[in-house]
């Protein structure tokens, strides 16, 4: 199944954000990719994969999953790129 | 409202032949580069190490891209980049690592080149050549070539 979001981190998908969401993918358990209207799906557990989509605040991303764990999974995922990550840096 | 404009790199901010006894050291370097070419005031060292500390840098690939916090932004005076090359690694918290990326940004274009360097470290072979290139010229066409998906 798919789940579009918009990212919301107010400086784009960089190194910090980019680490926490990976970190987070990694405990889901299913596997999730991620891709954008330019860039092929990544795995969403490397964040040097995240890094390489090059999202920019407000870019949408679509998160794909498969499974019985797949509907909470995608929730949680994109639940937190729609989170201003950068606030919680500052 | 954050600008898109693509930090610069140029020749004289490529540096091949560097040693570092640490990784704060390293930092250091970075710094004093981004100094020499203009990029940064003074100030921004100190938010480059406090960056560093927050959160390792370390991005795989014995790759690392020192840069300031958001709050430093003020501190940038050219969005540029200096890359360092350190042929006999530096530990970086367990890591080792040999090319400092180091990044003064003010706006989101950091993200295009991250996103640019992210997928040279995704492909083994182009890392290597990174790593391994001791040609200014060509690290800055390497890192320069990645505007097509």
């Amino acid at each position: 199944m798919i789940r579009t979001v918009l990212l919301a981190g107010r400086a784009g998908l960089h190194l910090r954000v980019a680490a926490r969401i990976a970190e987070a993918a990694a405990r889901l358990p299913t596997p999730i990719t991620v891709r954008t209207q330019d860039r092929a799906a990544v795995p969403a557990d490397s964040t040097l994969a995240l890094v390489s989509l090059g999202a920019l605040c407000g870019s949408e991303l679509i998160l794909e999953a498969y499974g019985p764990f797949a509907p909470g999974a995608l929730n949680e995922l994109a639940d937190l790129f729609a989170t201003d990550l950068d606030a919680a840096d500052a | 409202m954050t600008t898109n404009v693509r930090p610069v790199l140029e020749p004289c901010g490529v540096r091949v032949h560097e040693t570092a006894p640490s990784r704060e050291a390293a930092v250091h370097r970075c710094a004093d580069v981004l100094e020499e070419i203009g990029a940064v005031h003074p100030s921004y060292r100190d938010a480059m190490l406090d960056r560093e500390w927050a959160m390792s840098t370390y991005v795989g690939e014995g790759v690392a891209i020192p840069h300031g916090l958001d709050m430093s932004r003020a501190l940038v005076r050219r969005d540029s980049l200096a890359v360092l090359r350190f042929p006999e690694g530096v530990d970086w918290d367990g890591e080792t690592v040999h090319v400092c990326v180091a990044i003064a940004a003010r706006g989101d274009g950091h993200v295009a080149l991250l996103s640019a360097l992210a997928r040279i470290l995704l492909d083994p072979g182009r890392a290597r050549a990174l790593r391994e290139s001791a040609d200014p010229e060509e690290i800055v066409a390497m890192l320069h070539l990645d505007d097509e998906p």
